[in-house]
């Protein structure tokens, strides 16, 4: 096959999957800017905050002469977002993220990784709009700004990782920028613990979100059952399948708690979505949780 | 065939196999179900937990169980196992297969005949000769193949009796001859004298077996006329539980149908041998019962056939007036009424009164003169079959009454005065009777010696007087006289009918000559005594089964037989006729007790009800597969992947392949193309063609029938829809006012149901415009093909005669005032219903007043429908005729047509005077 003519080829089939996840993080987005945030923020202008009265301390430079030209008082001009924070972003690709247990497939209930990159894609679109810089961790796509940077986020959203559980990408962080980590959080945490402890080390708080599907929360199985990972690294063969569900619960609650003392520890903040659930209150989570750290 | 606890095995080593089953049982204990795979990424999770449970492993012991059955059953089903095997009875030689043949045994015949039909193959595989007798037609025995008594099975049938003696000593004898064999004896378990001699001779002749049921033989006695109900009698011949049998009284009823006109209930008591019940019917009905059965036996033992005793006759009893009142014993009636009461109906009033009546019997006790319309009505009554019986008295003995001439109510001329015999005032002793002539209907009846006649009237000694004497005294002078007349008869009594001129009222003697005139009817069964000297003539006879049949040329029968001797081949149970009297004998007689046959103790005796060979090893094997499925289930449900929804689902499946298997759905489609076509049909007016099977004439039939349609929705308020092709097989015509039906030469004729039903249409109202298309049905068709072709067509059709179309029919004003009815064709005769003769053309009416209704046939050879035919675009298929007068051709055609609907749906209307003036108006008159 002519290299280009595949290229092409290749491209416009992750083409086509772009715009359905793109338009449907938009609309997400769109929910969230209805709400009591966007009126907050209406016709304020990104820059302009406030005017206050020159304090002590304050630079002459600061002073708005031209409001100040108007009365005797002095008054500094304030501006919201006056450095734009740096936002990057780690969705997990890896195999065990491609699931999802109905039985009707995706159309019934949407894998893991879907919604990862659905909520991944719709909070970068929230925080390109409010004017933040959104970008990957690694090196593969620094954080900028404006919509360009939303297809680009897209576009690396459609590249499946083929390892069974794809540790977090903790490089090239940038210090006391903010992060936000997707991921079913199911594989090593030795390499979770690695990542948030750097990130922690250089200033980098963010939220780290696990998405999982209900059935990995309620692991409704029984009988003689041989279960396999996603990419079939793993396997693990049991008789008795619904006996092991309270052991399985327990484990995951452990496995959760110990996400939860991480964060608490490196100051992140920590959340659980299902599949199951509606994308829009994860969002809406997310970017306060994000938001949150802002303030 | 091994037999094991009753079930035989075919292949009994393999049932060795079962051996194996623990074996089984351990190996599949330790199979676990197999795994299923599942992709999950929380496995990451479950490293490392261990199964707490490692019994788990093993499949759970009812599954164990399951399987091991199912197992089993394939073992057993393969190992050939049959219900009821037919044991092998062992023994070599030849074998008797002797039945009792007798009605006992007639309910259950087929199971007899299966009985013999089991010996008989089971002899086949043993290579046995076998023979096969009734007792009651005793023959020599003739050892044969098996195969060759098979195909004589259906001929066996029970006879109506019990094996008589002479047969019996006829078997004993054959059998004498016959060697040394083994026997089966089918016996219906009915004693019967000389079985035991039979048994004894067959004892000595080899092995005995008796087959036997167990269940009791149901006899019914003949009915009993008491107190104005009719007893019947059940009987069973083994004692046994309280059990209710219906009697069902059969006959006519006044159509002529046979059915049942009455049942009752008879409730033997426990243990009891007997049941009796009582039927209480009026007259009329009672009359016409021809048989009494116990239901569901059908056995001639279990039917009685009625006669005379239950047909009560109706007596009229006419005397003079009475002198004096409160002389009972001195009434000239007295007597008849105690010997007629029992068995008689008696009518008793004025004579004119009592003839409409039509009494069997007129009795006229010393009546010596009738009224002019009296004698006139008596003679005509006598003259239909009615029997005047007369006695004398003194009135008669005064009289004139034929003295001179012959009166034509009186059997004799009597001589004046009468005499007196034996009294106080004359010589010579009472005169006793002398013996009946063997001609006299009373032959046979003894006399008693006390039986005197002191007076008499005499008759006068005529050239006929001999024929008409049945009875006189010793001296030879006429006592009772009979003459025919016309097909009645009339009897004279020369005594009195009460004690004063003779004895003969007061002795039994009286009663029995009124039984034999037919006056009375005995009201039990009449003894050999009662039948002495007569002679009976079988009418009909009765088989085994207790089915009637007519007698034929079977030969007549001696009273005293017929009243005491025993059934057999000779004497057949059934209806006997003598002059006036009808006799019943009966299987059962009021005596008659059923015993049940005993056998000596060293005879094996073997119930009838031997199943047939039944086959397990299918059922088995299905029962295998069953539990094989339900294993299925079963695992899947163990391991997890039957769950909620698929459980439904997959035990529905099964169910529905079960069902599925069992049900036939068919004729879904059919219904609903039916409905539809009948939808379409009714829910507007359609014109419909019949489909002659050339296609081109159909669719030009159709096309015309559109362009029909169509002049008749654009001129008239009748708006036809579609036309409709119609096929005389299977489709419903009741649907269409009007069938056009273009003939072609080919056509196939319909069946006789499809001419059923165009019958049927026609007489509800149908027309049928039968078109030659040939333009020649002037000299009626003989000429061409599509005429004779019509004239096979017509023939089974229901048509009334018809006339050439005459110019005062309703078709000429129906809606259109047309003369002509031209088609493609012109100017030919169109042939329709005939008028009534009797129409008549009334003066300054320009009309007759004409028939009702619509003609149902219209015959004609215009080929209507190529001019009517449009296409779908409402052009004109065919041409017609040339230039405009063809275009005024075609307008006449569409006239024709739209008058010929409207007088399919309007009737006669227009025929109606009421619209003359409108008419005439219209015609310029």
């Amino acid at each position: 096959m002519i290299p280009a003519r595949d290229l092409r080829q290749r491209s416009e089939t992750e083409a086509s999957a772009l715009p359905p996840l793109l338009a449907r993080a938009e609309q997400l987005a769109g929910t969230v800017l209805l709400g009591d945030h966007g009126r907050r923020r209406a016709g304020m202008g990104d820059d302009f905050w406030q005017y206050r009265p020159a304090q002590v301390g304050d630079s002459r430079r600061m002073i708005d002469h031209r409001r100040s030209a108007r009365g005797d008082q002095q008054y500094v001009r304030e501006r919201e977002w006056q450095i734009a924070q740096s936002v990057m972003m780690w969705v997990d690709q890896g195999a065990s993220m491609r699931f999802t247990s109905a039985p009707g497939g995706k159309a019934a209930l949407p894998e893991k990784i879907d919604r990862a990159r659905l909520l991944g894609l719709a909070t970068a679109v929230l925080l390109i709009r409010g004017g933040e810089r959104v970008g990957l961790t690694g090196t593969t796509l620094p954080p900028r700004r404006g919509n360009m940077q939303v297809m680009r986020l897209a576009e690396f959203f459609t590249r499946d990782d083929a390892a069974d559980y794809a540790p977090p990408e903790h490089r090239a962080m940038i210090p006391h920028a903010r992060a936000l980590f997707l991921s079913d959080f199911l594989g090593d945490m030795a390499e979770v613990r690695l990542a948030l402890t750097k990130a922690a080390d250089r200033g980098v708080r963010g939220v780290l979100m696990q998405v999982l599907d209900p059935s990995e929360e309620m692991f409704p199985f029984h009988g003689r059952t041989i279960f396999e990972s996603v990419g079939g690294s793993i396997r693990h063969e049991t008789l008795k399948a619904g006996d092991l569900r309270d052991r399985y619960k327990d484990r995951l609650a452990e496995r959760k708690d110990e996400l939860s003392r991480l964060c608490r520890a490196t100051g992140w903040r920590f959340g659980t979505h299902h599949t199951g659930d509606s994308a829009q209150s994860a969002l809406l989570w997310l970017y306060r949780a994000l938001d949150g750290g802002t303030s | 065939m091994t037999v094991i606890a009753g079930i035989g095995f075919s292949a009994p080593w393999l049932l060795l196999a079962l051996l194996a089953l623990p074996v089984l049982w351990i190996i599949l204990r330790a199979v676990p179900p197999a795994p299923i795979r599942r992709r999950f990424p929380g496995v990451a999770l479950l490293l490392g937990l261990s199964d707490e449970d490692t019994v788990t492993d093993r499949t759970p012991w009812w599954l164990l169980l399951l399987r091991v059955l199912a197992v089993a059953a394939v073992i057993v089903g393969l190992a050939g196992p049959v219900l009821n095997p037919q044991r092998d009875a062992g023994g070599r030689g030849p074998l008797l297969i002797l039945l009792d043949g007798t009605w006992a045994g007639a309910t259950r015949w087929s199971e007899k005949q299966d009985l013999v039909a089991a010996q008989l193959a089971e002899a086949g595989r043993a290579n046995r000769p076998v023979a096969v007798l009734r007792l009651t037609d005793p023959e020599a025995p003739s050892f044969q193949a098996a195969d060759a008594w098979r195909s004589r099975i259906a001929g066996l049938t029970p006879a109506p009796y019990a094996p008589t003696q002479r047969q019996i000593d006829t078997m004993l004898t054959a059998l004498d001859e016959a060697g040394t064999f083994d026997t089966h004896w089918i016996s219906d378990g009915l004693d019967y004298d000389g079985r035991a001699r039979v048994t004894e001779a067959l004892q000595a002749r080899g092995d005995l077996r008796v087959y036997q049921t167990g269940s009791a033989v149901m006899g019914l006695a003949p009915p009993v006329f008491d107190d104005g109900a009719i007893v019947l009698t059940a009987r069973r011949s083994v004692a046994g539980p309280s059990r209710d049998v219906v009697i069902l009284a059969q006959g006519r009823d006044p159509a002529g149908t046979a059915r049942v006109l009455s049942t009752a209930t008879a409730t033997f008591e426990d243990g009891a041998l007997e049941a009796e019940t009582a039927l209480s019917l009026p007259a009329e009905l009672r009359a016409r019962i021809t048989r009494f059965e116990i239901q569901a036996q059908q056995s001639a033992g279990a039917t009685t056939l009625t006669d005379d005793s239950l047909r009560r006759r109706e007596v009229a009893l006419i005397s003079g007036r009475e002198d004096r009142e409160g002389l009972q014993l001195l009434s000239p009636l007295h007597y008849l009424h105690q010997a007629l009461l029992p068995s008689a109906e008696l009518l008793e009033g004025a004579l004119l009164d009592l003839l409409p009546a039509n009494p069997d019997v007129v009795v006229l006790a010393d009546i010596a003169t009738l009224s002019q319309a009296e004698s006139e009505a008596l003679a005509a009554w006598v003259e239909d079959g009615g029997m005047l019986l007369r006695f004398a008295g003194p009135r008669l003995a005064a009289s004139d009454v034929s003295r001179e001439d012959e009166d034509p109510l009186m059997p004799v001329r009597l001589r004046a005065g009468g005499r007196s015999v034996g009294g106080a005032m004359s010589w010579g002793e009472p005169k006793g009777l002398a013996p009946f002539a063997a001609e006299s209907p009373f032959f046979g009846l003894s006399i008693p010696e006390d039986v005197t006649v002191n007076a008499q009237v005499m008759a006068q000694p005529d050239p006929t007087l001999a024929d008409r004497v049945i009875a006189s005294l010793a001296d030879g002078t006429p006592l009772v006289t009979r003459k025919e007349l016309g097909q009645g008869q009339v009897v004279l009594f020369h005594v009195t009918a009460n004690a004063e001129w003779s004895t003969l009222p007061l002795s039994g003697l009286f009663v029995e000559m009124l039984e034999r005139l037919a006056v009375s009817t005995a009201t039990q069964a009449p003894s050999a005594m009662d039948l002495e000297g007569t002679t009976w003539e079988p009418v009909q006879v009765m088989d085994g089964y207790g089915a009637l049949s007519e007698a034929g040329t079977r030969p007549g029968v001696d009273g005293p037989d017929l009243a005491e001797a025993p059934l057999g081949p000779e004497l057949l149970p059934g209806i006997y006729e003598s002059g006036d009297r009808r006799l019943a004998r009966n299987v059962l007689t009021a005596e008659t007790e059923l015993m049940p046959a005993t056998w000596p103790a060293d005879v094996p005796v073997e119930g009838l009800g031997l199943g047939a060979e039944r086959p397990l090893g299918g059922l088995l094997l299905t029962l295998a597969l069953g539990l094989l499925a339900a294993d299925i289930l079963a695992s899947l449900a163990l391991s997890g992947r039957l769950r909620g929804q698929r459980a439904a689902a997959a035990a529905l499946a099964m169910l529905a392949l079960g069902l599925s298997l069992s049900m036939a759905h068919q004729g879904q489609a059919q219904v609903v193309a039916d409905e539809d076509a009948a939808l379409r049909a009714t829910e507007e007016l359609v014109l419909a063609h019949v489909i002659t099977g050339d296609p081109q004439v159909d669719e030009l039939a159709h096309a015309g029938l559109r362009g029909l349609g169509d002049t008749l929705r654009y001129r008239t308020s009748v708006e036809p829809g579609d036309p409709a092709g119609v096929n005389l097989e299977t489709d419903e015509l009741a649907f269409y006012p009007m069938l056009y039906w273009p003939v072609t030469a080919d056509q196939p004729i319909p069946s006789a149901e499809a001419y059923a039903r165009l019958n049927a249409y026609l007489r509800s109202g149908g027309l049928i415009v039968f078109d030659t298309r040939d333009a020649d049905v002037a000299g009626f068709g003989a000429s061409s093909p599509n005429g004779r072709r019509l004239q096979r067509l017509a023939a089974p059709l229901d048509i009334p005669p018809l006339e050439p179309i005459p110019h005062d029919h309703v078709l000429t004003r129906t809606f259109y005032l047309l003369q002509d009815f031209p088609g493609r064709y012109a100017n030919r005769d169109v042939w329709v219903e005939s008028a009534p003769p009797d129409a008549e053309q009334v003066e300054g009416m320009p009309f007759r007043n004409l028939n009702d209704g619509v003609t149902p046939v219209i015959i004609g050879g215009n080929d209507w429908a190529g001019a009517w035919a449009v296409d779908q675009s409402g052009r004109p298929v065919l041409p017609v005729g040339r230039g405009f007068a063809g275009e005024r051709q075609r307008e006449l055609a569409n006239r024709f047509g739209v008058n010929l609907v409207m007088h399919v749906l309007t009737g006669n209307y227009k025929s109606d005077q009421v619209h003359v003036p409108a008419l005439l108006d219209r015609l310029g008159q």
